[in-house]
Formats: C-alpha cells, sequence, structure tokens
C-alpha cells in the first residue's frame, strides 16, 4: 500500500505522517499519534464524537482524509486540555454534570470551545446550533446547554467588569 | 455524603479526552478482526469458499463455522423463559442457513481492519435465498414460511386474573384499540468492541470490553471454551453507553477470544455503524391489542390484552423478557383485578432481539395510558382525574398485581402514587406558560402514570478495603456505562467510613479483582452495589473499631470515628488511624507477630471486607409520573415537545444530580423512541436503516425543557439503604404522556395509536382515521 507524507501542526506541534490515502484524519490522529481523546461514532459524518479543530473551526475527522490536512492547524481535545486538571468550559461541564458516558464530550467540548472563541458571550440559539451536528445518547443535551450558557454568562460578567473598570478609569 | 450533589470523580478523564475506551487499546502484534455477515434475510448456504481471502496479503486467518469447536452449544438464554427455547438459539457462525441481515458467517483477522475487510471481500458464498418472513404477524399465518423448523413461535402465555368476562360485560364504558411499538434499540453512541489477548505459556486470556454482565459472561465462555475460569479475565475498559443492549453474550464474545486463542496474538474487533445496527440487540417491536373498561364514575375495571411481540430471527440471552415484563406488568399503578393477557412471543427475519431501558414497560405503558385517556374521553372526565380515581392507595402497599415475569411476583413494594401524583401535577401546572392553538399550531397536553420495577436479580457482590495509607478501595460485581458508579458508589463508602471521597477509589467490572459479579441491567446498581458496597463498608468499619479498641485497650463502646481516626471518647488524642489499624491488621505485621495480643486480633488478614447480598425477587418499585405539553403543526405533521416534567419517588437518592441526570437523559431516549427512532425493514427482510442520517436520534433541537422532580417520600423496604432503581424510568413514560399529547392536541382521541409519530402518521390522524 502506498503511503503519502503529510506534515501538519497538531496540537501545537509539527508532526509528519505516513499514511495510507484512505485514512481518515481521526484514525491517523488516533492511530498515529495516540490521540484517542478523539472518538469514532459513525464514521459517516453525522454524530460529531470525531470533531477536531482544522484551523480553528470545527471539523469531522471522520470525513477529512489525512492527506488533505498538509499545511493545517489541527487541535484536538488533548490540544485544548489545561496541563493538568480542567479549563474553565471542561469545569463548566463538570459541574453541570454534562456528561455520563463521555464518549460525545470530547466532540462537545470542541464544538463549543470554537463557539466561545468566536463569540463569547453566545446566547442559548447559538449554543444549540453549535452543538447541533454533535449526538449525544445519555445527557439529553439540557446539561450540556447549561454547562455552555455558564461559560458565556461568565464572560458577559468579566466584559461588563473591563468596560466598569475602563470606564471608571 | 448520602444525598450529597457531588461532582463526579470520573468526569475528569473523560473531559481531557483520557476515557480508555476499548478502541483506545492496543498492543504489540495486535491484529484485527472482521466479521463477515449474511446479506440475506433467509438463505442456504450451498458452498463457503475462503480460499482467495486466505491468500490476501496480510490475512492470517479465516474461520467459518466448519472451524468452530466441535459439539459447540449455541448461546444460551440467560434468563427463564415462558417455553423451550432451545430450537431458537443462535449459533456463533451460521452454518447451513442464515436467518437475518448480519448474522456472522466468517470472520477474518488480518494485520489491521482494512486488510480485514479486503480479506472478507474475497470470500465466495454461494447462497440460495429462502422466503422471509419479515413481519412476525404475518409470520403466524399457517402458510407463513418458517424461520426454524421448530416454527415462528417461541412461546406463549398467559393470565386470567379476577373475572373479565364479567367486568367487560357490566362496564359502563369500554375502548378496544389496537396499539403498534416500532423496532427500535438502544443505539449508544459508543459500537461494541473486544479486544483478547492470550498468553498460551501461562495460560490466560485476557479480554478487554466486556461490560453489563462480566461475571455471567466470563463463566460462559469458559465453558464454551472448556477452560477453567482461571484462565480468562475480564476486564471492562470505560464504555460509551449501553442501555441495556450491550454486554450480551453475543456471538463476537465467543468468536474474538476463541481467535485469540487460536492465534496466539491479540485480537481486537471494533464493530462499525453499520454492523451495530444489524448485529446489536434490536428491542420493543410489539402490537398490544387492548379492550378497557370502567364504570361510570371511572373507575378502572379490567384490561384485556393479547400481546404479540416480534423478536427477530433467534432467541438469545434473554429469552422473552422483554413480552414477558410488558405482560406481567401491564395493568401499571392502577387498582384493577381483573386483567387478563395472552402473549405470543414470535420469530421473523430479522435482527433477534433482547432488552433496552424500560424493556416492555416503554411499550406497556404507552398501550395502557393510551387506553386509560380514551376510556377519559368517553366518560368525560379530565385525564388527571381518571388516574387520581384509580391509583393504589399506599395503605395498599405491598400491592401484588397477582402476575409473574422470569419467574418473579410482581409486587410493588411501596409507594404513596398519589402524593407523588399531585405533587407533578401541581408543578407542571404551576410552571405552565400561556399558550394556546395558533394558525396550523396546536397545542395539547399528555400524562402518564406508571410503576417501573427495577432492581432485579439474585445478589451482588462488593469488597471494600483500606489500605496501608489509608486509602479506601471499592470493588463492585457491577459495570459502568456512564452511569457515575464511581462516584455514588463512593459516596456510600464515604457515608460510612467517613473518609473524604479522594481517598476512594472505586473498580469495576474486572473479573480479575472481585470473584462473583451481578452486574448492571435492570437499574439495579444504585439498589444492589450500593447495599453490597454498603453492607461491606459497615463490616470494614465493625472490624476498624474492633481492632482499634483491642489496640488502645478500652472498651468498644467508648471508640468513635471521628475524621478518619478512632479515638477514645472524651480523649481524643488516644487514637488511631484507619491507616493504622490497616496496618496493624496486615497479614504478617512486625507488631502483630511479636505482640503479646496476637491472640487478640485473630482476623489479621487486612482491614477489608466481602459481602455479598441476595436480590429481593421482586425488585424494588418506583412509581413515576410523566407530564408533557406538545405542539403539533397540522400542516406539517411536525411535533415539537415544549415543556416535559417527570416527577419519581427514587426512595434515596444517593447523589441527585446524577439521577436527574438518569431522568432528563431518559426522557430525551425515550422521546426518541416515540418519534424518531425505528429500525426499518422491507418487505423481504432488507435492513433499510443503517445510518444516522436514515435512524434518527434527538439531536439538541429536539430536546425540550425538562424538569425532573427527584422525589424520596417512600423509601424501599427491601434494603437498608432505601434507594429505588431509577435509571429507566426516564425512558418508560415518554411514549405514553407524549402519545396522549398529541393525541389531545389534535382531539383525536382513538387516532394516535403507532410509534414512531412521524409526520406522516401525525397528518393521517389530522384527517381522523387510525393509520398503519
Ligand atoms: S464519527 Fe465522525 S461524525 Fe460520527
Ligand atoms: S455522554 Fe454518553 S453520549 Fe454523551
Amino acid at each position: 500500500m502506498k503511503l503519502f507524507s503529510v506534515t501538519l501542526v497538531v496540537n501545537g506541534r509539527a508532526v509528519t505522517l505516513r499514511v495510507e490515502a484512505r485514512q481518515s484524519l481521526a484514525d491517523a490522529l488516533r492511530g498515529e499519534l495516540g490521540l484517542t481523546g478523539t472518538h469514532l461514532g459513525c464514521e459517516h459524518g453525522v454524530c460529531g464524537a470525531c470533531t477536531v479543530l482544522l484551523d480553528g473551526e470545527p471539523v469531522r475527522g471522520c470525513l477529512l482524509l489525512a492527506v488533505q490536512t498538509e499545511g493545517t492547524e489541527v487541535t484536538t481535545i488533548e490540544g485544548i486540555s489545561p496541563p493538568a486538571g480542567l479549563n474553565e468550559l471542561q469545569e463548566s461541564f463538570r459541574r453541570h454534570h454534562a456528561l455520563q458516558c463521555g464518549y460525545c464530550t470530547p466532540g462537545m467540548v470542541l464544538s463549543l470551545h470554537a463557539l466561545l472563541a468566536r463569540d463569547p458571550t453566545a446566547d442559548e440559539e447559538a449554543i444549540r446550533e453549535a452543538i447541533s451536528g454533535n449526538l449525544c445518547r445519555c445527557t439529553g443535551y439540557l446539561p450540556i446547554l447549561q454547562a455552555a450558557l455558564h461559560v458565556a454568562q461568565s464572560n458577559r460578567l468579566k466584559r461588563a467588569d473591563t468596560s466598569s473598570t475602563q470606564s471608571s478609569a | 455524603m448520602i444525598g450529597a450533589r457531588l461532582v463526579r470523580v470520573e468526569d475528569e478523564r473523560f473531559l481531557r479526552g483520557e476515557g480508555r475506551f476499548v478502541a483506545d487499546i492496543s498492543l504489540p502484534f495486535m491484529t484485527e478482526a472482521f466479521v463477515l455477515r449474511s446479506p440475506h434475510a433467509h438463505a442456504r448456504i450451498s458452498r463457503i469458499d475462503i480460499g482467495p481471502a486466505l491468500a490476501l496479503d496480510g490475512v492470517q486467518a479465516v474461520v467459518t463455522a466448519a472451524d468452530l469447536p466441535a459439539r459447540l452449544p449455541p448461546i444460551p438464554c440467560r434468563i427463564p423463559t415462558h417455553g423451550n427455547m432451545e430450537p431458537f438459539l443462535q449459533p456463533v457462525l451460521c452454518r447451513d442457513v442464515a436467518r437475518y441481515v448480519g448474522e456472522p458467517v466468517a470472520v477474518v483477522v488480518a494485520s489491521n481492519r482494512a486488510m480485514a475487510e479486503d480479506g472478507a471481500e474475497r470470500i465466495a458464498i454461494d447462497w440460495q435465498p429462502l422466503p422471509a418472513v419479515a413481519d412476525a404477524i404475518a409470520g403466524l399465518k399457517p402458510d407463513a414460511p418458517a424461520v426454524h423448523d421448530a416454527g415462528n413461535v417461541a412461546s406463549r402465555w398467559g393470565f386470567d386474573l379476577g373475572n373479565v368476562e364479567t367486568a367487560l360485560s357490566e362496564a359502563a364504558v369500554t375502548v378496544r384499540q389496537t396499539f403498534g411499538i416500532q423496532r427500535h434499540t438502544a443505539m449508544p453512541l459508543e459500537t461494541r468492541g473486544l479486544l483478547a489477548v492470550y498468553d498460551g505459556a501461562r495460560r490466560m486470556l485476557e479480554v478487554h470490553g466486556p461490560t453489563k454482565v462480566p461475571h455471567t459472561n466470563h463463566a460462559l465462555l469458559a465453558r464454551m471454551l472448556q477452560v477453567s475460569t482461571a484462565e480468562i479475565r475480564f476486564i471492562e475498559p470505560d464504555v460509551g453507553g449501553s442501555f441495556g443492549a450491550r454486554g450480551e453474550f453475543y456471538p463476537e464474545d465467543f468468536l474474538i477470544p476463541w481467535l485469540a486463542l487460536r492465534l496466539r496474538k491479540p485480537v481486537r474487533w471494533i464493530e462499525d455503524r453499520l454492523e451495530h445496527f444489524a448485529a446489536i440487540n434490536h428491542s420493543r417491536e410489539s402490537r398490544f391489542e387492548v379492550t378497557a373498561a370502567a364504570d361510570a364514575e371511572g373507575r378502572l375495571t379490567a384490561f384485556d390484552v393479547k400481546l404479540v411481540a416480534d423478536l427477530g430471527a433467534y432467541i438469545r440471552t434473554h429469552g422473552d423478557v422483554v413480552p414477558s415484563h410488558a405482560a406481567a406488568s401491564f395493568p401499571g399503578p392502577y387498582r384493577v383485578r381483573n386483567y387478563r393477557v395472552a402473549a405470543v412471543a414470535a420469530l421473523s427475519n430479522k435482527t433477534p432481539s433482547g432488552t433496552v431501558r424500560a424493556p416492555g414497560m416503554f411499550e406497556a405503558n404507552f398501550a395502557r395510558e393510551r387506553a386509560v385517556d380514551m376510556l377519559a374521553d368517553k366518560l368525560g372526565i379530565d385525564p388527571a382525574e381518571i388516574r387520581r380515581r384509580n391509583l393504589i392507595r399506599r395503605e395498599e402497599m405491598p400491592w401484588r398485581v397477582g402476575t409473574e415475569s422470569v419467574r418473579r411476583p410482581i409486587i410493588f413494594d411501596s409507594g404513596d402514587f398519589s402524593f407523588v401524583f399531585e405533587r407533578a401535577v401541581s408543578e407542571f401546572d404551576r410552571t405552565a406558560l400561556p399558550r394556546s392553538a395558533s394558525g396550523t399550531i396546536r397545542r395539547g397536553r399528555g400524562i402518564c402514570a406508571l410503576v417501573e420495577p427495577s432492581a432485579f436479580g439474585a445478589f451482588e457482590s462488593a469488597r471494600v478495603e483500606v489500605d496501608g495509607e489509608g486509602f479506601v478501595h471499592v470493588v463492585t460485581g457491577a459495570t459502568s456505562q456512564g452511569q457515575g458508579h464511581e462516584t455514588s458508589l463512593a459516596q456510600v463508602a464515604a457515608a460510612v467510613l467517613e473518609v473524604p471521597i479522594d481517598r476512594i477509589r472505586v473498580r469495576h467490572g474486572d473479573t480479575g479483582l472481585i470473584r462473583f459479579g451481578g452486574g448492571t441491567y435492570a437499574s439495579r446498581a444504585a439498589v444492589m452495589a450500593g447495599n453490597a458496597v454498603h453492607a461491606a463498608a459497615v463490616a470494614v468499619k465493625a472490624k476498624a473499631l474492633r481492632t482499634a479498641a483491642q489496640k488502645l485497650e478500652v472498651a468498644e463502646e467508648d471508640v468513635r470515628l471521628a475524621d478518619g481516626r478512632f479515638e477514645l471518647a472524651g480523649t481524643p488524642e488516644v487514637n488511631i488511624t484507619f491507616a493504622a489499624i490497616a496496618r496493624l491488621l496486615a497479614p504478617g505485621n512486625a507488631e502483630l507477630l511479636q505482640s503479646p495480643t496476637v491472640a487478640n486480633i485473630a482476623d489479621n488478614d487486612g482491614l477489608t471486607a466481602s459481602c455479598h447480598i441476595r436480590g429481593v425477587p421482586s425488585g424494588t418499585s418506583v412509581f413515576a409520573v410523566h407530564l408533557a405539553e406538545v405542539a403539533v403543526d397540522v400542516e406539517t405533521g411536525q411535533v415539537a415537545v415544549e415543556r416535559y416534567l417527570v416527577a419519581a419517588d427514587v426512595g434515596r437518592a444517593i447523589n441527585p444530580r446524577i439521577v436527574e441526570g438518569q431522568l432528563i437523559g431518559g426522557v430525551v431516549q425515550g422521546l426518541g423512541g416515540t418519534l424518531l427512532e425505528e429500525i426499518v425493514y422491507d418487505a423481504e427482510g432488507q435492513l433499510q436503516t443503517g445510518t444516522f442520517a436514515d435512524y434518527l436520534l434527538p439531536s439538541v433541537h429536539d430536546a425540550p425543557a425538562i424538569t425532573a422532580m427527584v422525589i424520596e417520600h417512600a423509601l424501599s423496604p427491601s434494603n437498608p439503604l432505601g434507594v429505588k432503581g431509577v435509571g429507566e424510568v426516564g425512558t418508560s413514560g415518554a411514549a405514553a404522556a407524549i402519545g396522549n399529547a398529541v393525541a389531545r392536541a389534535l382531539g383525536v382521541p382513538a387516532a394516535i395509536n403507532a410509534l414512531p409519530l412521524t409526520p406522516e402518521r401525525v397528518i393521517a390522524a389530522t384527517c381522523a382515521g387510525p393509520v398503519p
């Protein structure tokens, strides 16, 4: 089987992968780099468990071929997790019991991470839209919405804080 | 600790992407298996040629039924049934005749999955298609093709309680309706998978991937392989959901370990989604013909039910338990003493079936609660009122339904149904938003009252151990597929031993760590594993107390547990920590060996206790009320659930946050089964739904606002903690509540009788008549 060389940045580090043409990005991340936080739920682009960020935007790791990612920057759940513990969004998931089996969780967190990076004070509608392509079979979604809304709300407060500090200055 | 809304200890690893699911595990020299499955619903195999597959580079083995050990039995049924299931059991690979699309025919093992698939493509099979039974009810006709030589009926049974004929003839009103529940299933987000590795020199077979009932399956695999149970270890990894379907003994649960043994190489098999659709247990497909009667005051006087369940092509591990539960529990929370049911478990050329969250109950609740609403309508009584008038009363507990399922009587152990009912109804009223019909939108409210029998199974085991550093190990025979047992069981141990939760480690699903285990099914883990851990922790505490008293040379009554140490009451400086006691009790402890008091501490086998607790045959019974408000667009047929409330008397909640999560998640799963999910076959028995694009799961857009009322009112008398199993009640009443709401919205009481409530069915219902 012919192997292709692909060079990209994964979680901030340049890597060169040797992959078959038919290998998906998700398989390459999991199999070649051991980044098993990217999950496969359907392998046909519906469930969102394989969501990763490609140049900051959520994409389906199961639909993208590894060979298509030459020169891109890929971020996985491992890439947005702090060296120890949880980031603010992850912590909010935990506080709101927004996961049960945890299988959909990395994809959910990445979709919302991308949304909140773009729109830190996203409203419920935007949050629903952001995870409309991420299936969760366990939680019934409501706790996930609450987890994301909580972060958006605290961003709103932080923003109000900064602007009031600025105006008082 | 019991009752605390703790955040879960397992969350961090999942949130960081550090969960370890079976597909995340790989081993040096690992091979991968692909299961070749029948493309036909019913066909005879006249020839299989595996030669070309074996010749392919990278392919290491190809096996068919011809390679299986001689006298290998089919997969047995693990539950009592209503008939002899032997003729209908499934072999691990089909030999002559394939009976459903997806039946395993051969397994190819290769260096990687893609090569195994390439190999499978080269297996040549001559198939002779046979006529198929695509619908079990059609299969009951005398001229229907036979799924098995023994016919198309696995079992027939029934109950006839009270006097149904008299009640029907004396009734003020009766309704008669046939309800159809569609085939659907659990659909966990992670597909199944196994990784088996055999160390031939040490005669040790390790299997990663089992869940739900690993101890049961471990013993079965040993029997099928004819090896000692000591030569096999099952290890449960993190598991991406089960909801009842995953973790039973499937053909692959023999094939993959057996191949690892044969090849002496690690063999991994990870199911893909299409395969999952064809291979996992399906469930729920059934038809209920219901006659229900009431007197002029709206007192329910009789239920007369004919039930046919389509169990698919083989009888699997669960036998006929799904229709069995439905038949036994049909009367629900009502004081109805005249009840008759005639049930048939029928076969068809479709994937075999098993249990899925609220097995039989989701179906029975839908049929019964729709019929009760139809009676209310005829009598001109409000749906809440008719239920109010019929609920079993507190003083009538324990209530014996008079039926049994899997040889266990259906008894409701406790409950104050009216109390829970009124709280649920008034809360839903209180939070109502002023909304009404507008344009093409019709609104309606639906209600369902139910009792969920739960926490079945003979026993559960637990071991609690304190180590020399003061850490507490909890080993349970139960398993976890996302429910949060690592937290809730830690809470139980923490409550008894008064140690912080971060000093406790809970291990589950590993036959190498605990000799016996029941497992996780029938909403039993909190009840059975919770109480087993409780009993073991109490025993550890008693042992520690005894040892502390001896060491401190004081009376046991004068020793108190405080802040993780045992101290002399009133003289806290005289104390000994848990860790020190554990060290003292370790066999070979120097102090004990030298100590003249050695004779006083006879049980120096570590600070540990194992407990095996017996289950109560009838389990625990949770009363629940579901209320749904829907908006139906009569032009598009779209149903939107706008507001939902589920109230359940859980006895005692170990962690209310986890209980709420079970209820809310359960409701959305039930909503999927009500509005969206359906496994479709065509008339030839070809599977039509093989992707999430054809089989729709609820997405975030389908999730309504849900209020989960966790009520702790009637403690279960069956167990010291008083807890009741709550994993299934969220799902159990969803079709009933939503179905009733849609029928109300449309003003067609009789027209909502087939699930799922697709736009086509809803539009047909608006045109009044029932639809197929
Ligand atoms: S695995 Fe990629 S969308 Fe499901
Ligand atoms: S937490 Fe299990 S699928 Fe979302």
